[in-house]
Formats: structure tokens, sequence, C-alpha cells
């Protein structure tokens, strides 16, 4: 740093980058489509984050999933307390209030939701969880073998094996066991996560990151070589190459702290709406930072690709929409088939498993989490034979916006690959894009 | 790679170093063609030094031409030279050069001040001093005053002046100006006629373009004269013009009393004939143009004739060019 500055050849070209990107960013600025692009996917946006208020201020209705809160016998004894006392749930002659001392009957509320899941997180391939809380299982007449169904040696408990194949667990319950979960409490917490994956997946990276460079790139150099500005640019020493780069430095100074701003709007307002004991969910800003980079990364490929279209034919916008077609296909294939070999020739693709690794990193549990909204209980599709299709609540939001790593590598590893293609994409589209705008003739 | 945020201390130029010798301009046999159309056929031509005005009627050529100098086009044949290099290859030399394009389009959003200083931000210059030298190029034009308003609220002619004093701030060695009186009012046009003429007094290489030549003959009398992309004369207008003087021109003059005016213009021995297509019209028949727009102005100051408009459109550069290509118009 002893060196004096505005010595060096770079002094002079980064001098060139700045009047370029300054000059950029400030007839963005002043042109009203600008604010009218960045305004509407505001829009679009706080429109979703609406809804997102909206579902968790709402009060998700308790469902007696085990049908304990009913009174058959109509003895003014719930089933749930005859069953705790052993009493017969079908005869109005038999319950607690006739046992000695005798028993007060208990509000049906109580028995709603009352055996929430006890089911901790580990990475262990193999837990064994789960606790009889209301004690239908421990206090109930049946057979030791009845209640040791899943044959582990211990009555009245939970056993899950992670299959790493499919990626989920398997669960082997034993009667009456955490069989009434608490609906509120997991379909908030699967709305939340399925909001926050699912407006940074489609809304971040899919709608933002594709529509804005569409309107804001794809005249990056075009409408200055159709208007003839383009000749005050390019008759001063600097090579097509530079001012491509450099006006997309311009566009990107916009674009950048747009994402930054709505990102951060939404991280801050679901991170204090969202579900939990805490006042402010501070591990979701893990989520939310894999979000911002894949939106960085996704505008900033897009603007290259785009920007080049426009150079290389006057109506480029028209060569970029069956782009943003493919790309809209590739986000919903990322999202239900994450391994799918057609998502590494998109865009999208790769950013998504930015935010897939994300979400993994700060939520670990999600493959046991989205387990517990399918099994509810036991009445969820795969795991009770009868009662299938009565998933938790959310459980259907959480598994469309929530996939795998699809690249078979590490959370770590997915991001840095996929950060380094998308880099790499940008570089490849610019190298085109500077080729091109070198060849066109400026009239 | 240390970003040069503070924008501090001098500014450096490009390493690019001009060949030594090289003239100013060289064009070799360079022709280009748009499919089947050609714009320009062949052309050779080398110059250094001076006011050289190029003169051609529309579609002549004279901006193709400009364009390819600039690098905004790609010879379809020969061999364009700058300062020694091929400027469709390499943008090095507009270090050393300043372009006023034809285009009217300019971004209207900016100040004068801001369109200058941006631009000669591209030549290497930090902040500040691509303020100063914008200051400079502003005061030269004679912008100064309103240099801080909106480009898209001033006339033609100070969009013109901005034009070149973007053009001036890296203080060129060589000007191209395409066509830069043209949509000017009078007032402007000597503003920059003046400029141009300071140019040249200052040793700079200066190429313009017109198609009218009595403006290009208030600037200089180096003239190239391009015809259907050809070239037709390289030389000295006086030359060129003491031939000219055998054809009729025709002149018309809008004024308050033709009948007066008439008068005092047959005085002048030059004039051949006079017609009277309307009351406040005078149509002047001469074989000496230049001298009787030497003398046409004293005649109306002294007499206080209330003059509209003096017209002869393109009428002299077509008369050279038909005599020139033989033909008599």
């Amino acid at each position: 740093m002893d060196k004096k500055r505005g010595e060096t050849i770079w002094t002079s070209l980064d001098r060139k980058a700045t009047a370029i990107a300054e000059f950029t960013m400030r007839q963005y600025r002043t042109r009203l489509s600008t604010w009218v692009v960045l305004g509407v996917g505001f829009l679009a946006i706080s429109v979703v984050l609406l809804f997102y208020i909206d579902a968790m201020n709402t009060e998700i209705e308790a469902i007696d999933n085990d049908g304990d809160s009913l009174d058959w016998d109509g003895d003014g004894y719930v089933n749930g307390q005859e069953y705790k006392y052993g009493t017969d749930l079908n005869d109005a002659a038999s319950h607690p209030g006739l046992l000695d001392p005798p028993i007060d009957p208990e509000p049906a509320s109580m028995y709603i939701n009352e055996d929430d899941y006890d089911w901790d997180y580990s990475d262990g391939s193999r837990l064994e969880v789960g606790i009889d809380d209301d004690g239908d299982c421990n206090n109930s007449s049946l057979p030791e073998s009845l209640k040791d169904d899943n044959n582990d040696g211990t009555p009245c408990n939970i056993v899950l094996v992670y299959d790493s194949l499919s990626g989920s667990y398997f669960v082997y319950a034993d009667p009456y066991v955490d069989e009434d979960p608490d609906e509120d409490r997991y379909g908030k917490e699967a709305q939340h996560r399925a909001f926050i994956l699912g407006v940074g997946k489609l809304g971040f990276v899919f709608l933002l990151s594709i529509f804005v460079p569409l309107f804001l790139a794809t005249g990056l150099i075009r409408d200055e070589m159709t208007s003839g500005t383009m000749q005050y640019m390019t008759a001063k020493p600097i090579a097509r190459g530079e001012i491509f780069l450099y006006r997309m430095l311009g566009y990107l100074a916009i674009v950048w702290p747009y994402l930054l701003v709505v990102c951060s709007l939404l991280a801050i307002v679901s991170g204090f709406m969202g579900p939990g004991d805490q006042i402010f969910r501070f591990k979701d800003l893990g989520v939310w930072f894999s979000i911002l980079i894949a939106a960085l990364l996704a505008t900033l490929v897009y603007g290259m690709l785009f920007a080049f279209l426009g150079v290389l034919w006057k109506y480029g916008i028209i060569l970029a929409l069956p782009i943003a077609a493919w790309e809209l296909g590739m986000a919903l294939l990322s999202m239900t088939v994450p391994e799918s070999t057609f998502l590494r020739m998109s865009i999208v693709g790769w950013s998504m498993s930015i935010i897939d690794s994300g979400a993994y990193l700060v939520w670990p549990d999600m493959a046991l989490f989205t387990q517990k909204g399918a099994w509810a209980g036991g009445t969820g599709d795969a795991s009770f034979f009868f009662g299938g299709g009565k998933e938790l609540p959310g459980y259907r939001a959480l598994e469309w916006a929530q996939s795998d790593l699809g690249l078979g590598l590490g959370p770590y590893a997915t991001t840095v690959l996929s950060v380094v293609v998308l880099f790499c994409q940008a570089v490849f589209f610019w190298f085109i894009g500077q080729l091109i705008f070198k060849s066109k003739e400026i009239v | 790679m240390i970003p040069d945020l503070a924008q501090e201390g001098k500014a450096q130029q490009q390493a690019w170093v001009p060949e030594a010798q090289a003239p100013v301009v060289m064009l070799n046999n360079v022709g280009k063609t748009y499919g089947r159309y050609q714009a320009l056929g062949g052309i050779s031509l080398a110059l250094s030094g001076g006011v050289t005005g190029i003169l051609g009627l529309n579609g002549a050529g004279k901006s193709t031409l400009f364009k390819l100098l600039m690098g905004k086009l790609q010879p379809t044949q020969g061999e364009v030279r700058l300062f020694g290099t091929n400027p469709w290859k390499n943008p090095a030399p507009y270090a050393r050069v300043g372009y006023v394009p034809e285009n009217e389009k300019m971004h209207d959003w900016m100040t004068a001040h801001e369109f200058v200083s941006t631009f000669a931000r591209l030549h290497g210059l930090t902040r500040d001093e691509a303020k100063k030298e914008a200051n400079r190029v502003l005061e030269f034009v004679g912008l100064s005053d309103v240099m801080h308003k909106k480009i898209g609220r001033y006339s033609k002619g100070m969009r013109q002046r901005a034009k070149i004093a973007h053009a001036l701030v890296n203080d060129p060695d060589l000007i191209i100006l395409d066509e830069p009186l043209q949509g000017c009012d009078p007032l402007a046009r000597t503003t920059i006629m003046n400029v141009i003429r300071e140019l040249g007094r200052m040793g700079r290489t200066v190429l313009l373009s017109s198609h009218i030549l009595s403006e290009i003959e208030r600037i200089t009398e180096q003239i190239v004269i391009l015809h259907q992309g050809r070239l037709l004369a390289i030389g000295n207008l006086h030359a060129i013009r003491e031939q000219l003087d055998n054809i009729p021109h025709t002149i018309e003059i809008e004024c308050k009393d033709a009948k007066s005016l008439a008068k005092d213009v047959l005085s002048l021995d030059m004039v051949h004939g006079l017609q009277f297509p309307s009351s406040s019209k005078l149509k002047v028949f001469t074989h000496h143009l230049g001298e009787f727009h030497k003398r046409l102005p004293k005649i109306i100051v002294d007499n206080e004739h209330d003059v509209m408009v003096i017209n002869n459109p393109d009428d002299d550069l077509q008369s050279i060019l038909g005599y020139l290509t033989g033909g008599f118009r």
C-alpha cells in the first residue's frame, strides 16, 4: 500500500468502471419503467407476505385425532378419562364417578391434542422416541405384547428408522403413543417453513430473479445501440467487453440492494411473526441468507444472459421468453425431483440448491419434521391403514416447498459447487455477450 | 489490484503508444457495402493537421466514412488506420480522438456538465479532474451559464455544442464532427464555426462534414468531396471555386420590399439577372457566387433592407458536383 494511488493501469480501469456503473445506475433511476418493474416485484412478494401474516394469525383448529374427547356412553365422562380409570367406555353405568373416592368429570377439551409428539431430533439413523402423555397406552388394559407392538422391548414407545435411500423416516409406533398431536403447533411451524422456502424459491429465485433482469437487463446494451447513444460510449478508449461488464455493474448496483431490502424485510417480518417462544427467530436468518445469495447470483446470471440476448438480436426479449419458460419448468422440477439431470442445464436449479442447502443446515430435522406431518399421530397416509390422507395441516405445503439436496453432496459442498457453477455461467454469458457486441456494427 | 475508490491524484492514461510518423487518419482503398448497396467504394486518403471539410450530398458516404474511422463499422475492404492503429480492433487511439456523432439522440436526463464529466472519466480521469475539464470545455463552447440544466431542455444549437464539448474533453489531436451545424440557428452556427476555427488554429486535425458548401467555406479551404461513395476531389476550395465561377447560380432572397432590394442588388456587376416570384421574393442569378455572398451583407446593412431569408440550398454543392461529374445542373 505504500505505492501511490493512481499509478497503475488498474486504477484508470476502475475509474472507467465506476464512471460507467454510476452512469448506468443513474440512467436506471431516471426511467419510470425501472420503478414500475421493481414496484410490481415488491407488490407480488408483499401479497405473499400478507397471506403468511394472515396464516400466522389464524388459529389452526384443534382436531381430536384419537377420538377420546367423545363420550360414547353419555355418562358425562369422556372416553379419555374413562380410559385412564379403566371404566367401560360403552356402559353408562360404569364411569370414574362411581369409584371410591368419586372422580369429577374432566372437560372434553382436556382430551384434544393431549398427547403431542415427544420426538427429539438427532441425526441417528434409529431413534427411540415417544412418551404416552395421557396414559392411554401405559394404563390401558391392553396385553403387554400389544403395548410393545413394534417389538423393541420397550412398551409404549415409538421407533423411528431413517432410510438413507429415500431420505425419509419410517415410523414404528406402539398404539396410543403421541397419537393426538397439537395441530396448531405443528401447522404454524410447517407453514412458516413452507413460506420461507416457497417465497425464497418461487418468489425470489424465480419471479424476481427472472423478471427483473428480463425487463431491466435485456435492453442494457441494446437500448443504447438502437437509440444511437451508444455512439458516445464507444467513441472513448474503452473496449466493448468492458462497457458490457461495467454496465452490468450498474445494473447490479440497482438490483442487488433492491433484493437485499426486500429479503431483509421478509426476514424481519417472518422472524417476529413466526411460531416459537422466542421473540425473534434468529436461526431462520441462515435460510434467508442463502435465499439472498441464491437471488443475487441468479440476477447476475440472468442479467448477463438477457443482456447478451439483447445484443444478439434487436428483439432479444423474444429469445428470453422461452428461456424464462424453461426456467419455470426447471423451478418446478427442482422442487419435486431435485436430483434430475435436467436441472444442471438451468440457472434456477443451481440457485435453488443453495436455498435447499441453507434450509438443510438451519433445519436439520426437516426429514423427521415432514414425517411427523405425514404420520399425523398414526392417522396419516402411509402408516395408518384405514385412515390414510389425514396429514397434519401445513404438511402438504411444506412437502411441496422443501426438497432434498439433489447433488448427492453435503450442504456445504452443494453450496460451494452451486455458487461456482453460477459464477461460471455468468462469466460464460459475459464472454459470449461481449464477443457478439464486439462484432456488432453501431449505426 | 486495489480499487481506486477515493479517486484522488493524477489520472493515468492508457498504455498505448501511437505509431511514430503515421498520419493521423489513413484510409487505404476502403470500401463499405451493405448487402448490394455500396456506401463507400475504394477510398484512399491520408490526413494530418488542419481543418478539412468533407462535402457531399445526403447519402454520399460522409457518415459512413466517419463511422469507419470511429470503429463503429467494419470496412468490407481496405484498411483504416487512426494514428497507425486499426480502430475496429483496438479502441486505444480514441484516447486522442474526439467524435461528435450526427445522431441527435443524447442523454437528455443528464445536465451538460454531468454528460461531459461522465464521459471524461472514460479517459481515465478522476471525478475531480473530469469536473474541472468539463468546466473548461463547456466554457470553450460557450455553455458555462446553462451547463447545470438538463440536456433535454436545450435548443438544437446548445445540444450540438454540448456534444462538441464532450468530444473535446480529452484535449484530442483529432476531432471528427459529423454535420455539426445541422439544424442550428445562425447564432449557434457562428459560435460553433468559431470553435472549429479555433481548434484548427490550435493545430488540431479537424474533420467535419456538411452538405452545405458555404458553411464549410467559412471555416476552411481544405476540402474533400464525396459523391455516391466515391472520392471526387481533394484540395483547396479556391482552386475548385475559381472554375466554378462560370456556372450560373440562383439565390433566393425573401424580404419586405423586393423591388427596392432589387435596385441595390443590380448595382453589383456580378449579377446577371433578377426575377420576382412574388412581391416579397427576389431571385438573383449570378456566376460569381462567392463574390456575391461577400458583398450582399453590406448592401443589406447599408440600405437597411428587411431581409427574412437568404436561400441557396445545396445549390452551390450541386453545381460543383455537376461540374465535377461533367454534367450541368
